[in-house]
């Protein structure tokens, strides 16, 4: 084991992650680290492997090869409680995945509720509050379907936000977005950002990347093709893959 | 929803209208045996008119032969000039001619034949001692007043009565019959009686043992006797060569003919009214009374049925779905898949008939449960298939927001799956239950009285076909029309969730 295998700051580590569909292999050889309080944001083509990686870290993909390290527990140990493990590690879906059988409050407090980590009334008060956060207080007995894409996908962050989650992870946020409702969802996930929470993001705002994230990966050709500060990765690419991609994207 | 009701009944309004004004019939052709070549003949399936008319069948002459369930569709299908004769037993050709002013029956009689009760080869001394029975009664005289008291001048005058002091410690004697054959057994009162049941009466009291009677379809009776489900047959049977393959047969009790049935076309269309009829089918005897027991049996299958049919069908989809979903419980899902196939693959009917002379073949069980337990394993394959597609229907999205949370798989289904999956086949739901409610109408095959036979078992009283069958028919309506509506109203209760703000 590395030595900073202990290290109380360091929440994820990816030790020689391979994920393929059958013959086809999306990621090979993928080792990283996520230490507290990180924004990393994850760039690449489409195709490229990267929600698949995101997928992987709550084990929403079995990984075909490789360890994934929470806190120290090695996540891929088929007798790990996997659900222990994901109660603190949140994820939001590029399409929100509401529960439509519920009320926008209820969809909040499912889980704390039914895993029993707050009582009912404890629940519901975190729910106001987090949709006071997201700037949704007035929504709370509304379903998701009277809601716009902006909003739900803030009640999705508030969702997984009560569970008091580690880490959070973002599958493409505002992919499934109008573009006018993309701004309240990234100023939400700022916010968030500023007060510390340590977040793993896959995007495609490129703006946003650069501006929030403290570090920034490049996925490409089954692998973490570049890995720098976001305004080094930007300013000065060093493969011709990225300065392909980002001629195209910016 | 009224103006639906009301346009329905308007319907069947027009229906009893257009059978109201009967079209003219086919003038009779009929005249003599040497006449049935090449004629329509009507018959009682697995009757001894069926295997002599058979043979006609094969002589090149186009001679047909329509086979009914029972004695009284032939002669409906006679009236109404589908055929051109019926072959039937004397006794209730009589009967159906006095009913039926209209119809005529040939003086020359077809063939001459035995009654003998039919028992199961594997049980020589029950046999030996239906003999014995027999033999005494015939002796002292019994066995003729019976006859007396149901044919001829002085019918009624000789009622059989069990002798004072009879002791009936030996058991019971199950007796398989089909109680639409007047006057060797018909229902009359809700009773089933008869020359039959008095002459079986008799024999189980020289035997010291109680009788039981068993009401089936005719050709089902022979398979009752050889399963056990019955100890000996009396329905007016014949012995025949092709019978005794399969079964046994007493001594004969008393002789019969087959008659030719043909209209008569000198008769007078008299027809009485339909209030009268009306007042014949319901009212007379309280005959509405087969209707009440029969809905009352027919609501008790359709609903518990249901309930089991949703627990099985429930319990199903979830094993196939984790499976299609998970990839585990192979085993369960291998034994699913094959109960699937099996209830899917076969008629409803045939598996009612293997559940109640196969698997329960010699067990003494309660018809109502043997028809819930039949229609809610049939049920179930539909209502686990709906499920399954209601579950399958719920994007995946959903499993992983609530798989992300920390939920478990279980917890998933409950509190995320099934009320989303739950409201999406409630549509389908409805539709499989009143199947299922239309579905029952076939237990008369084990007997049992429901709603149809009900209705079946006054026309067989009344000989009037039209009336009982439309009421029968309009009772399912209602029936359904009710349930259609309480669906829909639980469905728009389910759905104003996710509307109102």
């Amino acid at each position: 084991m590395s030595a900073d295998y202990n290290d109380s700051d360091v929440i994820l580590r990816v030790e020689g992650l391979k994920k393929a569909f059958g013959d086809h292999v999306v990621l090979e050889n993928i080792n990283t680290t996520v230490k507290k309080g990180e924004v990393i944001a994850i760039i690449g083509p489409s195709g490229c492997g990267k929600s698949t990686f995101l997928r992987s870290l709550n084990l929403l993909e079995t990984p075909t090869e490789g360890h994934i390290y929470f806190h120290g527990t090695d996540i891929t140990d088929k007798n790990v409680n996997i659900n222990q493990l994901r109660e603190k590690i949140g994820m939001v879906f590029q399409h929100f995945n509401l529960f439509p059988n519920m009320t926008v409050k209820k969809n909040i407090m499912l889980a704390p509720v039914q895993l029993k980590l707050m009582s009912e009334s404890e629940a519901e008060k975190r729910a106001v509050e987090l949709l006071e956060r997201v700037g949704l207080a007035e929504k709370a007995n509304a379903y998701p379907d009277m809601l716009s894409g902006g909003q739900k996908q803030r009640v999705a962050i508030a969702r997984a936000m009560a569970m008091n989650p580690d880490v959070m992870l973002f599958d493409e946020p505002t992919s499934a977005l109008d573009p006018e409702m993309v701004g309240e969802v990234l100023n939400i996930m700022k916010e968030l950002a500023e007060s510390g929470m340590t977040m793993i993001i896959v995007t495609h705002e490129m703006g946003f990347a650069r501006e929030v994230a403290n570090r920034c990966m490049f996925f490409a050709d089954t692998k973490i093709m570049e890995e720098n500060n976001p305004k080094e990765l930007f300013e000065n690419p060093q493969t011709p893959r990225l300065k392909d991609f980002l001629s195209k994207v910016l | 929803m009224r103006k639906y009701v009301i346009a329905a009944l308007c319907c069947l309004l027009s229906l009893f209208a257009l059978a109201g004004c009967k079209s003219s019939v086919p003038e009779n052709t009929v005249f003599s045996v040497d006449d049935l070549s090449g004629k329509k003949i009507g018959v009682q399936l697995g009757t001894t008119g069926d295997t002599l008319v058979s043979e006609y069948e094969e002589d090149g002459s186009g001679t047909v032969v329509e086979r009914y369930n029972k004695g009284n569709d032939a002669i409906q299908a006679l009236k109404q000039g589908k055929v051109d004769a019926v072959v039937i037993d004397i006794q209730p050709a009589k009967a159906f001619t006095e009913a039926n002013s209209d119809l005529t029956i040939l003086e020359e009689e077809f063939v001459n034949e035995d009654y003998a009760l039919c028992i199961s080869k594997s049980r020589p001394e029950l046999k030996a001692s239906i003999n014995e029975a027999i033999r005494a009664l015939k002796e002292n005289g019994t066995l003729d007043n019976i006859l007396k008291n149901y044919i001829g001048e002085d019918a009624g005058k000789t009622p059989y009565v069990t002798p004072e002091g009879t002791e009936h410690s030996n058991g019971t004697l199950v007796m398989a019959t089909n109680a639409y054959f007047k006057p060797y057994e018909y229902y009359e009162g809700g009773e089933i009686v008869g020359i039959d049941v008095d002459m079986a009466t008799a024999i189980a009291d020289y035997l010291g043992m109680n009788l039981k009677i068993e009401d089936m379809e005719f050709d089902s009776i022979i398979t009752a006797v050889q399963s056990g489900k019955a100890d000996f047959g009396a329905a007016g049977m014949t012995v025949t060569p092709e019978r005794l393959k399969n079964i046994d047969f007493s001594d004969t009790y008393t002789t019969s003919q087959q008659v030719i049935v043909v209209r008569d076309n000198d008769a007078i269309g008299a027809n009485s009214n339909i209030i009268e009829k009306f007042k014949n089918d319901f009212l007379t005897d309280n005959r509405y009374e087969f209707l009440l027991t029969g809905l009352r049996n027919t609501i008790i299958i359709a609903v518990c049925a249901a309930l089991m049919g949703i627990l099985i069908g429930f319990f199903v989809a979830v094993i196939r779905s984790t499976h299609d979903k998970t990839g585990g419980l192979t085993i369960a899902n291998f034994i699913c898949n094959i109960y699937l196939t099996v209830i899917r693959g076969t008629p409803t009917m045939v598996q009612l008939l293997i559940i109640y002379y196969i698997i329960f073949g010699s067990v003494d069980i309660n018809k109502l449960a043997v028809a819930i337990l039949a229609f809610g394993i049939n049920s179930g394959a539909y209502v686990a298939e709906i499920f399954r597609s209601g579950i399958m229907s719920i994007d995946n999205g959903q499993f992983e927001a609530a798989r992300s949370l920390g939920l478990t798989y279980k917890k998933t289904f409950i509190y995320v799956i099934l009320p989303q999956a739950f409201k999406n086949v409630l549509p389908a739901l409805a539709n499989e239950f009143i199947v299922l409610l239309k579905e029952t109408s076939i237990s008369g095959y084990i007997g049992l009285t429901d709603l149809t036979r009900g209705g079946d078992i006054i026309r067989s009283n009344t000989y009037d076909a039209m009336l009982p069958l439309f009421v029968v028919a309009l009772i399912y309506l209602v029936l359904v029309v009710i349930l259609s509506a309480l669906v829909k109203k639980l469905e728009r209760r389910l759905r104003s969730n996710e509307r109102r703000l």
